[in-house]
């Protein structure tokens, strides 16, 4: 072996530090860029892996790497990796194109856009796995050069409720406020509606002191493979039904409240609201919780008993996952989760904490740079005048210029091909048509375009629906930098020549700026995006502007906010939090009742629980409550990890985890095909029986497309406050399914 | 233009109408007047036993801030009476000379204790005025009565086997009173619990330190405390049951009497129908412990088999939440307000006694046992199935279920301390979900086995879920040569994710090298 390249993974916010070496014959690349490369030997195309993966040594996952990390190396010669422009012929077949004519007709298509619906009829769709670099200049680009305000992103689907949450208590958003290995001696956790056992195995590592001192404390209607951790005196695990934590989290408040066991130096010295947020729980007496939740009493008085005594000792910290923030009151949830951190006094503490565990490879950054339709780089509003003075000084362009706020991402997939809506859509690094909720009408919604390109390696079930699709690099081929979960900026590094024929999204942007006539400057140099970026977020919230690559390469730890001439900020909050006052702000909130009037015609989540469990007189099957999420193998909408074949041997094909007595009731055996479906779609697909679910309860993972695609069921219901999709709470009806799933469906996992 | 509403009561329930009217009242589309007879604002009453105990403190019992109420709008008017309510000029006359006008008039006055009709006892139960020494528990001052027994450690006798008396009762015990809990019937909850599950209950509560004497009727209450307060509670066999604090827990009632000063019709509660109106007067409404669901429709099926107020919080959360959003419809003049739907009926309601020491739940009717094939094939005809009983009991270690369902959905539930199948069978209840036809599915919830991890014995599982490495596989690599868990982890990657495969991994290794051995 040679040396290799020390990058990350490719995958989740944990970003595993990973060496990726050359096996002996193959030359790396022989300098970083990301320019036209050089041809590529025709062996590379063989079946081995051009590159060997190990893990390196780093404090988030000290060496440790999942099957995911391990394997990701394949799917850099994978025989269906997209290596040309493909353009899709009036027969519907997709077939390669030179880049002169891609960037023709794409600058073709954004032009008679424009011409006849104007320029918000362009629209831009980015991904949270985007490096820093690409997700800036790609809201630079999408506001100066298409001239647009409609760009939003698929972190809308994972981090904004945590995040507005955030903003509004610390006036800050960073997922981590703390190094994740300050989590080692904690004396208590307690974890909502994340399963980092099989989203981030090498995560576990920090939870082991917690265990050990039985002070792990899981929230997860599934005994997930973190729930199990607190078997055996490493803790408690609380199931509640789904759709009820932001009640089970206000109990927690109460408990505390009422037992004396808040931080009244804390409270007094560092936050406010306080008397209106005890007003607010006091109707939250453990008993009347249990009855919302299905959480008993004493195991709810004894979860805030161990986070108050942990605070005394090691320290305590809460978390928050997507379980609990990807519902219509996930902002809500979230904020409650941090007013209970708050009486404890955690955020902020030298040794406790509150923070959200970000999903996406680059989730961090890729919310702070100006993805977002109503941010600006450096997490400033683009409301703000200031804000908008700054970067247009920064740009170089008059102020008028840079477009308002956009739509947020649910609404922006709602207005494609609409009468005002989306007509020419822009896909980077995000495969709608499997991820965001209510597939079925997103994807159609992409057949109702006039003109759709997409960004990816693979033909991914969105890149299949795009007029034309361009092959990008993927991380082993390029350079630059991402933000992990803990505010950390590390940098990923070219290991490998990508494929001739595949160019850099920064490249193709800035080539496209160009034939725009665009304003200000684009660049297909990493660093010399990020020397923008710097001066673009100088002064913003998340400040980048002491961090330079050098730094970066010499290993510095950079947590961001990183002024110019300062040294970072690896602990946030521990002498003042963000809001112009110093003090955290407690925000009273409580379950909305959900509207009986409304005029869609839903009923009410009342009318559906009383139905729930009731088998339909009519075979329509059993009313239960479906909740998505992930399984170890998979990433995302599966689009790479289905792709490689120790993951897809795993864990081929999507299954209906189903508790053995609800399972009985429909006579649904172990493996026997079901269907799942509501008034949006169908899902047929296997069932495994568990009882590590809730009875009422189904989980679906939602890696997979087509007929077991999770998210042809989910509503695109949103937070009022975030945009945030309701994943995780759909009525469904269960019943058992045709004998046999069509064949042919199943075979498109391994292939293509 | 801008409606004015007046809610007459400022207790928890109203409290939360006044909530989900500020968005009416900040639009400027409602004018909102709340009047209480008490000084403070509205507080928690359901916690007034936790803070007679010291276990909470007023402050934390607050639900309502009238400052801030002022703050956003609100006419907020303490320590006044409504004398009378004026319907032909849509006014209250209040007992501080004003006369607001109402167009839309909510009473939420809630109920008040029921005083017992017993010797030396005051027997207006409108206007009780209780001896020293007896408290009936309702408000902040009776709680601080309550407090100062508990602190000084003082003999507390609680008059009345319902839940509150209970919760009373269990948690002077636990901080330290001696609570005699006087009941009449065979055990305490009588009106809500069956034989089996009241005499486990009775036995539980002994357990927790509560004396209690059943069957016990009283007769009067003796003053002859230095004080000339309360010294005992006199039983009609001649007995007494000494004591320094008499606690009344014997029911509420309605607090109607306004209401039929002014015309309406009442029954237990003020009569309203099924949008919380009041009977022939649609600018009146009633929400809370004082309402009375019950349509002026004769052939209202669910009107026929209503039952009166609950006296629980939570129906009461549910009508301030609906009528909010119809009064805010209607002020807003939107023709939505006729087409949301009724508030749906209430099923009987559920009791989880709030208490640290013991557990139990009850919701619904669980009269029938087993063998009582009479009662159960009673309501089975025109394909209405039976019902049917499933029963667990294990007095000596005070454990009791009882689950009668009907097609397999609960109509009423007991349980006794089985603290999770208490909150999985109340959730059934509620969502009137089917249960499992497997019924002890239920009650080993409580087992220790439940939170057993699944058994290691089976050598094809996957040992390192990271990787993905099985125990098979494992044991090859160290059949292989590999010896520690770094060089089963060179060879196999189990053990590179989270490590916490690796006490397995040495298991393996170790079971190898002991078989090699023998």
């Amino acid at each position: 072996m040679t040396n290799g390249a020390a990058t990350h993974c490719p995958y989740c916010a944990l970003q595993c530090a990973m060496t990726l070496s050359t096996p002996a014959g193959l030359t790396p690349a022989s300098q970083p860029g990301s320019g036209p490369v050089p041809e590529q030997p025709a062996a590379a195309l063989a079946d081995a892996p051009l590159l060997e993966v190990s893990g390196r040594d780093f404090p988030t996952n000290r060496g440790g790497l999942c099957r995911k990390g391990w394997t990701s190396a394949s799917l850099l010669n994978h025989p269906g990796r997209v290596t040309e422009p493909l353009l899709k012929g009036a027969d519907g077949v997709h077939r390669p194109i030179g880049w002169d004519e891609a960037l023709d007709r794409i600058t073709g298509a954004v032009k008679a856009t424009r011409a006849r619906y104007g320029a918000d009829a362009v629209g831009v769709f980015g991904g949270g796995g985007l490096t820093n670099e690409k997700a800036y200049q790609l809201g630079k680009f999408a506001r100066l050069a298409l001239g647009t305000s409609r760009i939003d992103y698929n972190g809308r689907f994972c981090m904004s409720s945590a995040a507005a949450a955030g903003m509004r208590a610390f006036g800050l958003d960073r997922g981590l406020p703390f190094p994740l290995a300050d989590l080692d001696s904690a004396s208590a956790i307690l974890m909502l509606g994340s399963n980092v056992a099989e989203t981030m195995p090498p995560f576990v590592q920090h939870l082991q002191g917690a265990r050990d001192a039985g002070g792990l404390m899981v929230v997860d209607p599934r005994r997930s493979a973190t729930a199990a951790f607190t078997s055996d005196g490493g803790g408690l695990h609380l199931q509640p039904l789904p759709g009820t934590d932001l009640a089970l989290l206000l109990g927690l408040a109460h408990v505390v409240i009422h037992e004396g066991l808040a931080d009244a130096g804390y409270i007094a010295a560092r936050t406010a609201g306080y008397d209106a947020l005890v007003r607010s729980v006091a109707s939250y007496w453990p008993e009347r919780v249990q009855s919302l939740t299905g959480v008993p009493a004493a195991l709810i008085r004894d979860t805030a008993r161990r986070l108050a005594d942990g605070s005394r000792r090691g320290g305590s910290y809460i978390l928050t996952g997507r379980g609990v923030e990807q519902h219509v009151d996930g902002t809500d949830t979230a904020t409650a989760a941090i007013n209970l951190a708050l009486l404890l006094g955690l955020p902020g503490a030298a040794r406790s904490g509150y923070g959200t565990l970000t999903g996406q490879g680059n989730g961090q950054g890729g919310r702070e740079h100006g993805q977002k339709a109503d941010q600006l780089p450096g997490y400033r509003k683009i409301t703000d005048p200031a804000a908008r003075a700054h970067m247009a000084a920064v740009w170089g362009v008059p102020e008028a210029l840079i477009p308002g706020p956009g739509l947020p991402a649910v609404q922006l997939l709602k207005s494609l091909g609409q009468p005002d809506g989306v007509r020419c859509l822009f896909v980077h690094g995000a495969n709608v048509a499997v991820s965001a909720p209510d597939a079925n009408a997103v994807i159609a919604g992409l057949r109702s375009l006039d003109f759709l390109v997409v960004c990816d390696f693979f033909l991914s079930e969105t890149a299949a629906e795009a007029d034309l699709i361009l092959p990008v690099t993927q991380w082993a081929e390029e350079e630059g930098t991402l933000t992990n979960l803990e505010g950390r900026v590390l940098r990923r590094r070219r290991a490998l020549a990508p494929p001739p024929g595949v160019r850099s999204e920064l490249w193709i942007m800035t080539r496209l700026a160009e034939a725009l006539e665009a304003p200000s400057t684009f660049s297909e140099d990493p660093e010399t995006v990020f020397e923008e970026l710097r001066l673009a977020s100088q002064g913003g919230l998340a400040d980048y502007s002491g961090i330079d690559y050098a730094m970066l390469d010499r290993g510095e730890a950079a947590y961001w906010p990183y002024p110019a001439g300062s040294t970072g900020t690896p602990r946030l909050f521990l002498d003042s939090f963000a809001h112009a006052d110093g003090r955290a702000v407690f925000t009273p909130v409580t379950p909305r009742r959900r509207a009986s009037s409304s005029a869609s015609g839903t009923a009410s989540a009342a009318a559906h629980r009383a139905g729930a469990g009731r088998v339909g007189a009519d075979g329509a099957g059993t009313a239960m409550t479906l909740v998505t999420g992930r399984l170890m193998e998979h990433y995302q909408s599966g689009a790479q990890t289905r792709r490689v074949a120790a993951l897809a041997a795993a864990q081929p094909e999507a299954r209906l985890q189903i508790h053995p007595a609800a399972a009985a009731a429909q006579g649904i055996a172990d493996g026997d095909v079901v269907s799942i479906s509501n008034g949006r779609g169908e899902v047929s697909c296997r069932a495994e029986l568990s009882t590590d679910i809730r009875p009422e309860t189904v989980f679906l993972p939602f890696h997979f497309p087509e007929l077991e695609s999770a998210n042809r069921l989910t509503e695109a219901a949103t937070d009022p406050i975030s945009g945030m999709p309701e994943f995780k709470f759909s009525q469904v009806w269960v019943k058992p399914g045709a004998a046999t799933l069509r064949a042919d469906e199943l075979q498109k996992e391994g292939a293509s | 233009m801008t409606e004015r509403i007046v809610v007459v009561g400022f207790g928890p329930v109203a409290a939360r109408l006044v909530d989900e009217l500020l968005p009416a009242v900040r639009s400027g589309l409602a004018h909102l007047t709340v009047i209480g007879e008490e000084a403070e604002a509205a507080y928690n009453r359901v916690l007034v036993a936790d803070l007679g105990v010291g276990r909470t403190t007023a402050s934390a019992l607050a639900l309502s801030d009238a400052a801030a109420l002022i703050a956003e709008g609100v006419d907020v008017r303490l320590g006044v009476r409504v004398r009378r309510v004026d319907r032909a000029r849509q006014q209250l006359v209040l007992s501080d000379g004003t006369a607001p006008g109402y167009d839309r008039l909510v009473f939420a006055t809630g109920s008040r204790p029921v005083i017992p009709n017993l010797t030396g006892l005051n027997p207006d139960p409108a206007a009780p005025v209780l001896p020293a020494g007896v408290t009936a528990l309702r408000d902040l001052r009776d709680a601080s009565v309550l407090q100062a027994a508990v602190a000084g450690g003082k003999r507390v006798v609680v008059l009345g086997g319902g839940v509150l008396g209970l919760e009373t009762a269990l948690a002077a015990a636990e901080e330290g009173a001696t609570v005699t809990v006087v009941h009449n019937g065979p055990h305490p909850l009588g009106r809500n619990i069956d034989r089996g599950g009241g005499a486990v209950l009775a036995a539980s509560l002994r357990n927790c330190g509560v004396r209690v004497a059943g069957n016990a009727r009283s007769t009067g209450v003796e003053h002859n405390a230095p004080d000339g307060g309360f010294s005992a509670l006199l039983l009609d066999d001649g007995s007494a049951i000494d004591g320094d604090l008499l606690v009344l827990s014997c029911g509420v009632r309605p607090r109607t009497e306004l209401a039929e000063g002014c015309g309406l019709s009442t029954a237990a509660g003020i009569l309203v129908d099924h949008k919380l109106r009041a009977h022939h007067e649609p600018h009146i409404f009633a929400i809370g412990d004082c309402a009375e669901v019950r349509c002026p429709d004769p052939d209202c099926l669910e009107c026929r088999t209503a039952r009166g107020p609950s006296g629980l919080v939570g129906p009461g959360w549910r009508q301030a939440e609906w009528l909010a959003e119809y009064l805010s419809l209607l002020a807003a003049g939107s023709p939505e307000a006729e087409l949301l739907p009724a508030l749906p009926a209430e099923l009987p309601g559920v009791i989880v006694l709030k208490a640290r020491g013991m557990n139990m739940a009850v919701a619904g009717d669980v009269s029938a046992d087993p063998w009582d094939e009479e009662v159960l094939s009673a309501g089975a005809a025109d394909g209405r199935p039976r019902l049917q009983i499933a029963q667990w009991a294990d007095p000596e270690h005070g454990r009791y279920v009882k689950m009668t369902t009907r097609a397999g959905v609960l109509e009423g539930l007991v349980s006794v301390g089985m603290p999770r199948s208490a909150a999985e069978l109340v959730q059934l209840f509620e969502r009137g979900a089917e249960l499992p036809a497997d019924r002890s599915l239920l009650l080993r919830l409580d087992g220790p086995d439940q939170a057993a991890a699944s058994g290691a014995a089976d050598p094809e599982r996957t040992v390192c879920r990271c990787a993905g490495v099985s125990g098979t596989a494992i044991a090859s690599a160290v059949s292989g040569g590999c010896g520690s868990v770094a060089e089963v982890s060179g060879a196999t990657r189990a053990g590179t994710g989270c490590g916490g495969c690796h006490d397995d991994i040495k298991g393996i290794i170790e079971t190898h090298f002991q078989g090699a051995v023998a």
